[in-house]
């Protein structure tokens, strides 16, 4: 068997397995998870360098069943893998104490690391498209399940509604694309020449990009996420929306943007534009939140806009620190995600303004929770700082000089917000109901423990990840560069990013000062004038798409219903008035007297005569 | 050696008159003469038809084509099941060999139309069936019987003075009636106008007793008036016979369309349109039993006439097809509807329902029949219209095939609507006393039945037939 099915049929298999384990039994299925996941983790790092290929014929004209390796996919099925295993272990301690179901919980995991390694190894476009579509239907399943409680229901629907509608572009996109090409098999589109932007290309490479920066959860399809983070739980946030879902879309966006199709500077601005919008208006919502994993949810979505920027320069540096900062991103998110899992479970709340002071009873949490946050907060040495600094570099390489200002300001926000909330929740003044807090158990904090090393190994000069996973994707990639990607340098971005560290400090002390409490240590800008409106506007949900078209549902509703009733009256009531009324009208000839019927006759005759020989030739 | 048809002209016509002269005071003796002489007809005729020998030969052994034969077949099935019904509906009359006798005979005129070489010929039978049908009109010698006698003969007459004016242009400028010797002269490839417009007055003759719109008018009375088994044996054959069997010969003859002859062609589609639409229409409201299936016999008529305008060969093979099929179904739906009357003393439809319970076999069969008429496949009467509906379709007549779809679906409709008054729905009062037929007047409903049911689910051999026989005189 070749070793690249591993990834994707070892994990399938065990998903059905799972389901026919008891629910009583303990650990089981917790354990199966584990060592399935680890197992396609060490499958993964087994394919590292090769070029694996696996082709089958399966659904004709073009549709082959052909997976394939490369120094991309490789590492992108790697972290994904790597993720999966993580959370496999983080949820033996989490899920013991929730109620919703581990199996399910567990059958969702393995499915969707089995699809998500479907959809990276594929290298035919429609077995993507199979694979992508498949994670659409668990993603619902993952958010219905997550929890026993109605919201989760409407969330999920959400999710997916909006998923779906992307994923109806991917379909679109991938239909032009295959036939702009003449074949389906990306490999092939590339070594026959990218696909160049004129005509219909410009649509298929939008619509592809729709799909991918949808599934990086960026604006104006983020909206799912926060509700997501409010609804479900932190094994499914720090899986799908801060992990695989960053790492499956920045993967497909550097695909499409790089592999298949030439972009030209009207693209790089709109992409730069999108990534910056996301990254900015997101890290706003995220200063105001108070709720741990509402805060976090905004901050995947204002991530996801840091990639999109590096990638939309499409200089060789912010493709790199586009996909760096994905790595980063997943490793840092997931690791924030499961501090707030830990005190979740330990505290029973997320609301920050009840909680205080937890460094005393959960120290390594609270230990985890500020690497990680220094690192999303791009504070060197941690790793967020060089992933950010290569997106800087390249947003400045390309001239427009407003998005590196985006992102900075993007940066000090970030870094504000995490100030608060590190503030409310594990220093300040402890409550008294939180006395008794205990630290996290230890399948919890191995986890996190790794995430946060590995937080601190990706950081001092980035010398380990550039090495093994970004020059092997550049190379493949075929883009050249000479500014070095590694390593720590005292010039003008560090400076900048050390004034912009000390901008957010000062705005978080000035916003404690004022309210004197750190869960309202941003209120200062949330009542800015001006942003107020906005904010309001925002915390109406005015600017989700899903809702304000679900707003207009019960008007379409009525539309459609009259359109039913027309047609209705077309095709049931029309028909039977008018064959009524002109049987009437020929009952009213058919009295039965002699005369008038000889007169019909007659006048029938007249009528022949005339239409008969009127044409004779 | 070829075998000649000239005795299933003369039998009946024997048995007609030695009816008269044994079975004066044996009313029972003219019931046997006369169904023992139809039935071995059928017989005869059946064997004909089926001996795989005959059909092995394309029937080249014998002196007419298919058509006929097939004609003949339809013509004996119809006039058997007729008389055998009759036979337990006549009780109470006292001069059923007079009956018998007319029934006879026309079956003797009509098997002359459809034996005849020339017009002159068919000419003279058509005028022998008018007589023999206006007896049997009459034959009920109530007021209503007696106007619809008359209604038949004055509302037709003008057809029988066309046919004459149109023959004697014909003999003029072509000097023959001959059915071969006009197929030459129309092989010849040019038509002058005198021919023509003989040709068009003698149309105008049979369109004329087909009864199709709007010549319709005599069809509505005649049908409700008429003493109901003759009603259904002038729905069933009569009418077929001595108006369409004529058309569709012309237009075999003829070919309209191969002509370039456009405007006839045209004419005749569009009063087979009108009639389909018009019957169809004016069915939905009657309240008459037998009147509503006069206009159903309109309408389907429509369909025959329509695929006789297009006369290509796939469209006549349909028409044919659909007027044999059409010979059993309204068969069906009229002897049901004598039951009816029998059994309730009325046709009015207001007052009949829920009567599949006191008759289940004559409520089923009517179901059989009717979904045979609306065109529900696998019964007869789908293959019949799709056969005429694929070739309008394919000769450039898509409007037409349209509308002959569409009126398929008002067919169902008040066939639909009739079911439910008469056999389904709440039972009446008049219902309850309802008792089913005898076996002997059920039986030819159910022979009729199975020969819709079959020849719906033997299709295929039955195109072969079709294709085999009649086709190779078209061409």
């Amino acid at each position: 068997m070749n070793i690249i099915l591993i990834p994707i049929f070892l994990p399938l298999i065990m998903a059905f397995l799972i389901l026919f384990i008891s629910e009583k039994t303990k650990y089981i299925k917790e354990l199966t998870a584990i060592v399935t996941t680890l197992i396609a983790l060490m499958a993964s790092i087994a394919m590292f360098g090769g070029a694996l290929e696996f082709s089958l014929p399966w659904a004709g004209y073009g549709a082959d069943f052909k997976l394939k390796t490369d120094n991309l996919n490789i590492v992108i099925l790697t972290a994904s893998s790597f993720f999966s295993f993580l959370i496999a272990v983080y949820s033996f301690g989490f899920m013991r104490k929730k109620t919703a179901s581990t199996k399910w919980f567990n059958f969702n995991l393995l499915i969707t690391q089995a699809f998500s390694a479907g959809a990276i190894l594929s290298d035919n476009l429609l077995l993507l498209l199979f694979f992508w579509e498949g994670l659409l239907i668990f993603l619902y399943a993952f958010i219905a399940l997550s929890n026993e409680n109605r919201n989760s229901k409407a969330t999920a629907m959400k999710a997916f509604i909006i998923n779906a509608a992307t994923d109806l572009c991917l379909v679109l996109g991938i239909a032009i694309t295959g036939y702009l090409a003449g074949t389906l098999n990306m490999s092939e589109i590339n070594a026959s020449g990218k696909l160049t932007m004129h005509g219909w290309a410009i649509g298929g490479y939008l619509l592809l990009m729709i799909a991918a920066i949808s599934k990086t959860g960026a604006m104006p399809f983020h909206t799912w996420i926060p509700d997501a983070g409010k609804n479900s739980n932190v094994n499914f946030m720090a899986y799908i929306p801060a992990a695989m879902d960053k790492i499956l879309g920045v993967y497909f966006l550097i695909r499409i943007s790089v592999y298949l199709y030439q972009l030209n500077g009207g693209m790089q601005i709109m992409l730069m534009t999108i990534g910056a919008a996301t990254l900015l208006f997101a890290v706003m919502m995220a200063l105001v939140q108070t709720d741990y994993k509402k805060l976090l949810s905004y901050h995947a979505v204002s991530q996801a806009g840091y990639m999109i920027l590096g990638i939309g320069t499409l200089h060789p540096i912010g493709i790199a620190g586009g996909l760096f900062h994905m790595l980063n991103n997943a490793i840092y998110k997931s690791c924030l995600f499961l501090t707030a899992g830990s005190v979740e479970r330990q505290t029973k709340t997320t609301d920050i303004r009840k909680l205080g002071g937890l460094i005393k009873n959960m120290p390594l949490t609270g230990l985890f929770f500020i690497i990680a946050a220094l690192s999303i907060s791009g504070v060197a040495p941690f790793s967020g700082f060089f992933s950010k600094e290569l997106i800087y570099k390249g947003t400045l390489l390309t001239g427009h000089k407003v998005f590196f200002f985006i992102a900075v300001i993007g940066s000090i926000l970030t870094l504000a917000s995490f100030l608060k909330l590190g503030h409310a929740v594990f220093f300040g003044k402890r409550p008294e109901t939180l006395k008794e807090t205990q630290e996290a158990p230890f399948s919890m904090l191995a986890p996190m423990l790794a995430l946060a090393g590995l937080c601190a190994a990706f950081g001092f000069g980035a010398k380990l990840p550039v090495k093994f996973f970004l020059e092997p994707s550049l190379t493949f990639l075929s883009l050249e560069h000479t500014l070095p990607l590694s390593g720590f340098h005292f010039d003008k971005l560090f400076f900048i990013s050390v004034i912009a560290a000390l901008i957010a400090l000062i705005s978080h002390i000035l916003g404690y000062k004022t309210f004197s409490k750190p869960s309202k240590a941003s209120d200062h800008i949330h009542h800015a004038p001006g942003l107020k409106q906005i904010y309001s506007m925002a915390e109406h949900k005015f600017f989700d798409i899903y809702e304000q078209a679900m707003s207009f549902t019960p008007l379409l509703g009525k539309c459609l219903m009259a359109a039913d009733n027309f047609f209705d009256f077309l095709t049931d009531r029309l028909p039977s008035l008018v064959i009524n009324s002109l049987s009437k009208i020929s009952q009213k000839f058919h009295t039965g007297s002699y005369p008038l019927y000889m007169a019909l006759t007659i006048i029938g005759f007249a009528l022949y005569m005339v239409f008969v020989l009127g044409g004779t030739k | 050696m070829t075998i000649s048809l000239l005795a299933y002209l003369l039998i009946p016509l024997f048995s007609a008159v030695l009816i008269q002269f044994v079975s004066r005071n044996k009313e029972n003796l003219a019931d046997i003469i006369g169904n023992i002489t139809l039935f071995a007809g059928l017989l005869n005729i059946s064997y004909l038809i089926f001996n795989p020998v005959n059909f092995k030969l394309s029937f080249s052994n014998i002196a007419q084509d298919g058509f006929t034969l097939l004609m003949i077949f339809m013509i004996y099935l119809v006039a058997f099941s007729v008389s055998l019904f009759s036979t337990g509906f006549l009780t109470k009359e006292k001069n059923r060999h007079h009956f018998h006798s007319l029934i006879l005979v026309s079956v003797s005129a009509m098997c002359g139309i459809v034996t005849a070489g020339d017009f002159f010929t068919l000419y003279i039978f058509v005028e022998a069936l008018a007589v023999a049908s206006f007896a049997l009109i009459a034959f009920d010698d109530n007021e209503k019987g007696i106007e619809a006698a008359i209604k038949y003969f004055l509302l037709t007459f003008p057809a029988s003075i066309f046919i004459l004016l149109g023959m004697a242009i014909l003999l003029f400028t072509t000097s023959t009636f001959n059915f071969a010797g006009l197929q030459n002269i129309v092989a010849g490839g040019y038509l002058s106008s005198p021919i023509m417009s003989g040709v068009i007055l003698i149309l105008l003759g049979f369109l004329i007793k087909s009864g199709v719109f709007p010549f319709h008018t005599w069809v509505l009375d005649a049908y409700q008036g008429a003493y109901s088994p003759v009603s259904a044996f002038l729905a069933g054959t009569i009418t077929k016979i001595a108006g369409v069997y004529a058309v569709i010969k012309i237009a075999m003859i003829f070919k309209f369309f191969d002509l370039k002859l456009y405007k006839i062609s045209e004419t005749l589609m569009f009063i087979g349109a009108a009639s389909i639409l018009f019957g169809a229409i004016a069915a939905m409201r009657q309240k008459d039993f037998k009147r509503m299936l006069a206009y159903s016999s309109i309408s389907q008529i429509g369909y025959i006439i329509i695929a006789c305008g297009l006369a290509t060969p796939l469209a006549i093979l349909g028409a044919i097809f659909h007027m044999f099929n059409h010979a059993a179904f309204k068969t069906v739906l009229f002897l049901n509807g004598a039951s009816l009357e029998k059994s309730l003393n009325t046709t009015n439809m207001e007052k009949m329902g829920g009567l599949e319970h006191s008759m289940p076999w004559t409520s089923w069969s009517s179901v059989i029949a009717l979904m045979s008429t609306a065109g529900i496949p696998p019964l007869s009467g789908f293959w019949s219209k799709l056969l005429i509906i694929v070739a309008l379709w394919e000769g450039g007549a898509k409007g037409y095939s349209v509308t002959a779809i569409g009126a398929g679906i008002i067919t169902l409709a008040y066939f639909m609507v009739m079911q439910r008054k008469v056999f389904f729905g709440k039972i009446t009062d008049a219902a309850k006393k309802a008792e089913e037929m005898p076996a002997l007047m059920l039986a030819p409903v159910m022979i009729l039945c199975a020969v819709i049911i079959m020849s719906g689910i033997l299709f295929p051999y039955c195109y072969n037939y079709l294709i085999e026989t009649i086709t190779r005189t078209i061409l």
